[in-house]
């Protein structure tokens, strides 16, 4: 069984590496350019079956381990980080309503989980490391709930059809409800224009005295913070991943260019600058990928993995920042162009030091545990 | 529709090296994959079978580890898969490989297209589709670039060659050897990939088979292969001929006649 399990991760790892390298990669820069998926592109990664990799098979998924499909985020991620990061919000998401979802709602929602996207929202004007600042009311009426409120900087706001809403009700507990774009009431707001990340949509939902039956509550009313956090713990894993995959297309550019170009007579690699930049990105690179595949073992063994899911995001997000620097730095000139894809690897990593918790957050929550150990 | 696919694990291209002393293919921990042609196969096959239902059976002949090419056919949506392994197939040439996949497909029974890549990309022999085609004692189409039915027992073929193209009509049962141009073959999906663990690989030995042990292996094999290297590459001359056709041609016959 545990072999069966390896051969299908391998598998599934090798399928991904070849969409990637057929469809994404080459989208890259366009993706980048134009700030959005081309036509279809989007639709191919549904045909193909990528939103089902973490879904339970008894919901029609492939019900792969998390690990795995965090290893298939990174391979993804070399390709296009963008494609990458909205594999992650819908993941995580995902993971929340298999935790703490009412059968009837699992049974109505994850069957579509294979075609819709599905996002988590918490963010509001008044701060996004606030959650307790919300303005977004729940209130009671009968069986079900009113939800009143705008939620900003949702990952795939406007591309996913449900979402997972954090709202206060009417004692000032923090509940998630899902919501359902067909819901009345229910609209969206404005895209945002990000420098990083171009084609992951980021935008806003309004929601409109939106009646949601009771069954779509999560968890338990008071468990808000908790199904949030918990989302962001599942979400730094898999970005983890995806600042894995910068690192590699960082890394894969500077070796390139540093066995063509040369100093004089002297190919560039075999300069001892050159060679401690390489060995740089390589190591930070080899550093994320052994805290996020760690924090996914904690998380399938069933042991507390926040701690390590925050290491993760934030060693390796600084790190992809100043890999993408140093890789930039290999190329000089030409890094410093667009013709070459390091400027926008910069500006993607840069995204993932702020999304999730900002890294000033993860030094608190690391830290802190530290101290209270 | 029950269609049969014959496939070939190879060694991933690019995975491919010569080893410099001995001239022979360095075969050690060389990753094999499903012969890129045969990928063509398989993708015909789900689409004749999304169009006309029925069944997709793989079937190929290799020692054990052939079983992950098989997987990898299962995970692209095929229903079934057959190998032919034992040390008694081992050596095969062509025609005592095309000996056992006939029998095969003989006794899976009722099979009304057998489909194969136009060769294999290790081998490049391109003969072991015509001569179960012949064992079997069907029409065969080879090169195929595109492929339809005109009604549920004929198949029409438009086959591609160096400069032109041919159309022919075969009735079923018949064997199609398909070139790459057929079609895109699909992706495995992630669902399809665990499904695949579910699905049947059977393995024949040469005693599951209607077989005259002296056309197997090794031993039932008219020819063999004595060497194998890589083709030196030696510059050749390039000479420029004149824009002026008229001139370019007289300077040719010039050159051929010296």
């Amino acid at each position: 069984m545990e072999n069966q399990e390896k051969m299908a991760a391998s598998m599934l790892h090798r399928m991904v590496r070849e969409f990637t390298e057929n469809e994404l990669a080459p989208l890259d820069m366009e993706i980048d350019a134009q700030g959005d998926y081309p036509q279809g592109l989007f639709q191919k990664v549904i045909d193909n079956g990528l939103l089902t990799m973490t879904l339970p098979r008894e919901y029609g998924g492939a019900g792969f381990s998390y690990d795995s499909v965090a290893k298939a985020i990174h391979l993804m991620a070399i390709g296009n980080a963008s494609m990458a990061v909205t594999l992650e919000g819908h993941f995580k998401t995902l993971e929340q309503l298999l935790k703490y979802g009412d059968q009837r709602l699992k049974d109505e929602y994850l069957t579509s989980a294979a075609h819709r996207i599905f996002a988590f929202s918490q963010t509001e004007s008044s701060g996004g490391s606030n959650p307790r600042g919300i303005a977004t009311r729940a209130v009671k009426s009968g069986d079900d709930w009113i939800i009143t409120g705008d939620k900003i900087m949702i990952t795939n706001g406007g591309l996913a059809q449900v979402y997972c809403v954090l709202a206060k009700t009417e004692d000032d507990q923090m509940a998630v409800f899902v919501v359902d774009q067909d819901m009345p009431g229910f609209s969206f707001g404005k895209r945002e224009d990000f420098i990083g990340l171009r084609g992951t949509p980021v935008g806003e939902i309004v929601m409109d005295h939106i009646k949601v039956p009771g069954y779509h509550l999560l968890g338990q009313i008071g468990q808000g913070l908790e199904i949030g956090n918990n989302a962001h713990d599942d979400a730094r894993i898999l970005m983890g991943a995806v600042l894995t995959g910068i690192m590699e297309h960082e890394l894969q550019i500077a070796v390139d260019y540093s066995k063509q170009r040369k100093a004089l007579d002297t190919p560039l690699y075999e300069l001892q600058t050159i060679q401690e930049k390489i060995s740089e990105i390589a190591i930070a690179r080899q550093n994320t990928e052994l805290l996020y595949q760690h924090a996914a073992q904690l998380k399938i063994t069933g042991q507390s993995y926040a701690q390590v899911a925050a290491m993760a995001k934030s060693y390796g997000s600084r790190a992809a920042v100043r890999c993408g620097d140093m890789a930039l730095q290999v190329l000089a000139g030409y890094g410093y162009s667009r013709e070459y894809p390091i400027e926008h690897l910069i500006r993607d990593a840069r995204a993932m030091e702020i999304a999730e918790g900002t890294v000033e957050r993860m030094s608190g929550e690391i830290a802190l545990k530290q101290v209270n150990q | 529709m029950k269609i049969v696919v014959c496939i070939k694990q190879v060694p991933k291209s690019d995975s491919v090296k010569i080893d410099p002393k001995t001239n022979n293919m360095v075969r050690d921990n060389v990753e094999g994959v499903i012969n890129p042609f045969d990928k063509n196969a398989i993708e015909e096959a789900l689409r004749i079978k999304d169009q006309l239902g029925g069944e997709v059976i793989l079937l190929s002949m290799g020692p054990d580890g052939y079983m992950s090419s098989l997987r990898d056919g299962l995970a692209m949506g095929a229903d079934r898969a057959i190998l032919l392994s034992s040390r008694a197939f081992g050596g095969a040439d062509t025609l005592a490989t095309g000996y056992p996949i006939s029998q095969a497909i003989k006794k899976i029974g009722g099979v009304d297209l057998v489909l194969l890549g136009r060769q294999s990309v290790d081998a490049d022999t391109g003969q072991v589709g015509p001569i179960v085609a012949e064992y079997l004692n069907v029409p065969q189409v080879t090169f195929a670039e595109e492929l339809r039915f005109v009604d549920e027992h004929t198949l029409y073929g438009q086959r591609l060659l160096d400069g032109a193209t041919q159309s022919v009509q075969v009735t079923l049962p018949a064997v199609v050897m398909v070139r790459s141009e057929l079609n895109t073959p699909r992706y495995e999906t992630p669902v399809n990939i665990q499904t695949s663990f579910e699905k049947p690989i059977d393995v024949w030995t040469e005693h599951d088979l209607d077989l005259d042990a002296t056309r197997i292996g090794q031993a039932g094999s008219p020819t063999t292969v004595q060497k194998v290297y890589a083709p030196k590459r030696e510059g050749r001359q390039t000479v420029q001929l004149s824009d002026d056709s008229a001139t370019a041609v007289k300077e040719l016959l010039a050159r051929i006649r010296n």
